[in-house]
């Protein structure tokens, strides 16, 4: 089959199980375009409010406490606690399936020492609710901005041991189907 | 806040639960009214209100489907927020009907399920779970919830156990209610324990099958109900709360608990006068929470409640503590119809209040508490609301 047969084919069965690249979701609102573009030069950037020094996560319009729209992208310390870790076993999402028959994919939420909750793919093993944790965001497959928690000990200050961590979990390249179109 | 005095609830109908459909909402909505139109004896001109709830309307609102089915309401709402649909729509139905502002209210969720259809809705449910929660694994509801259970079990020492008490009770009930779409299998604890592991603690009997469907009922005054011989429900009384308790960390209770004691007193009725109860059984943690939450036990004392008490329509269970619960199967036998799963508590009570539910009928039920919960727009269900029923006298 060539490119044209192939990419013909594809949009014929438009069905993301039988594509040769399955990749995380890649659609997001255009605050979370927004949230991407701003984490790109730094670990982890959050919405801080001028007005009232509000932290807040997810992206909003306006500042959910004095409703103000003095919101600003910064530099935010990714140091907090998980509240409660899963693994999951199903998902609606092929390029998860794919991953999904090496293991189960592992996600928590966590409390921000800054306030926000937010959820986050499980960079480390055997960590649980109450343990601390370090939450940096990355560029994934679908290069969108991904939050991953790490064991608070674990090394994240260059974007090489960053890119290391994203790179160990997979998230970082599409999930393949050999045979796939 | 002033009674609802004067306001009856009748002609439940549930129909064409199916795990796949060709057909879209406004066929699911539609048909309700038809057959709402057919069992209460009136005209489709009769009907001045509608109040719709529906995820898969697409480009259509209510507005839309009044042009659809051929109805001129002076009163229209659309209250889409999931499992409390239907208490939501009840409320502002009710006041309006009191108000005079409308005779007779039909009030429906429906929801078609195309193919794929779950994947699309879950993918793009809202702002917050399309940026921040959905590209994490992409479990949908299941992902969100099992942070929930979790923590609940890590919280308040809950089993696996305790869930499926609420579980297997409902497929009892759902094997007496033929419509129910699981109602054919039976399932045990053993089932239950053993089943696949979908996301953490919960495993394939914790979740729901999402299905199509269309639920509804009319209000109108009680002279009307009485002239148009129709049995009838009286609300004794209702409420609702969003986005409560904002400062816990993960929900473990709802709204429920800020209004409640004052809604048992308005209605003169209390948990122990309670002769069934229908809990959004979105997830069985969520009964428990509910259970909690609206004074049936302590908070944390669910799993224990669900041990010492019978849940089975007909009090046949072992536990000397009865109360019949999600008494057609809930949402996890039935299976979950979009927005008309926050319809089934009511359709079902109205059933069980008037004594027309048939083979899951609940011997000599007078009172029904039906609570909704629901709209996981981030971490946790934002609305809760509940409604105390009584049994009309012709």
């Amino acid at each position: 089959m060539n490119l044209k047969e192939k990419m013909q084919r594809r949009l014929k069965l438009s069905r993301p199980s039988l594509r040769a690249r399955a990749r995380p979701p890649k659609h997001r609102t255009a605050l979370g375009a927004q949230f991407t573009a701003a984490n790109l030069p730094t670990a982890l950037a959050l919405q801080h409010c001028k007005h009232c020094g509000h932290t807040q996560y997810p992206p909003a319009e306006l500042c959910s406490i004095c409703l103000e729209d003095q919101l600003i992208y910064q530099p935010a310390d990714g140091s907090g606690v998980i509240l409660a870790r899963t693994e999951l076993h199903h998902s609606l999402w092929e390029y998860f399936k794919r991953r999904l028959r090496q293991g189960s994919w592992p996600v928590c939420s966590i409390a921000l020492d800054s306030g926000p909750v937010v959820i986050a793919h499980l960079g480390s093993d055997h960590l649980n609710a109450g343990d601390p944790v370090r939450v940096f965001s990355h560029t994934d497959a679908s290069q969108q901005a991904v939050l991953i928690a790490v064991n608070a000990t674990v090394d994240i200050s260059s974007p090489e041991a960053r890119r290391g961590i994203v790179s160990a979990m997979n998230l970082d390249i599409p999930a393949i189907k050999e045979d796939g179109l | 806040m002033r009674n609802y005095e004067g306001i009856a609830l009748v002609c439940p109908v549930s129909l064409g639960y199916a795990k796949q459909s060709s057909h879209g909402a406004a066929w699911y909505v539609g048909s309700v009214l038809r057959e709402l139109i057919h069992s209460a004896g009136i005209a489709k001109s009769d009907v001045d209100g509608l109040a719709v709830s529906s995820f898969s309307l697409g480009v259509d609102s209510a507005i839309a489907l009044t042009q659809h089915f051929g109805l001129s309401p002076r009163w229209i709402e659309q209250a889409n927020m999931g499992g409390v649909s239907g208490i939501v729509a009840l409320r502002k139905a009710a006041r309006a009907v009191q108000c005079g502002e409308t005779q007779i209210v039909a009030c429906i969720g429906g929801d078609g399920a195309g193919h794929r259809s779950f994947e699309a809705t879950a993918a793009h449910f809202s702002s917050w779970s399309i940026d921040a929660s959905f590209p994490y694994g992409a479990g949908g509801p299941n992902a969100a919830f099992s942070l929930i259970t979790r923590h609940y079990m890590e919280k308040y020492d809950a089993k696996r156990e305790d869930f499926a008490r609420i579980a297997v009770d409902q497929r009892y009930n759902a094997n007496h209610y033929p419509k129910a779409l699981l109602g054919h299998k039976r399932l045990s604890t053993q089932d239950y324990l053993q089943a696949r592991p979908i996301a953490g603690p919960l495993h394939l009997f914790d979740c729901v099958m999402p299905c199509a469907g269309g639920e509804g009922f009319l209000i109108m005054s009680e002279a009307r109900a009485r002239t148009l011989k129709l049995p009838f429900v009286r609300l004794l009384a209702a409420d609702e709360l969003h986005n409560a308790h904002a400062k816990d960390a993960v929900q473990d209770r709802g709204g429920w608990t800020e209004y409640m004691p004052a809604l048992y007193q308005r209605a003169s009725v209390g948990p122990e006068d309670i002769d069934l109860l229908q809990t959004y059984d979105d997830y069985p943690v969520i009964s428990m929470m509910q259970i909690e939450d609206m004074g049936f036990c302590e908070k944390g004392d669910g799993p224990k409640f669900v041990h010492e008490t019978d849940m089975r329509f007909d009090h046949s269970g072992a536990a000397t503590r009865k109360l019949p619960h999600n008494t057609c199967g809930g949402q996890l036998s039935c299976g979950q119809a979009g927005s008309a799963a926050g319809y089934l508590g009511l359709t079902e009570t109205i059933r069980q209040l008037t004594h027309t539910a048939g083979s899951n009928q609940v011997p000599r039920a007078r009172h029904g508490l039906v609570s909704g919960y629901g709209m996981v727009n981030y971490d946790r269900g934002l609305c809760s609301g509940a409604a105390l029923l009584a049994r009309g006298e012709a």
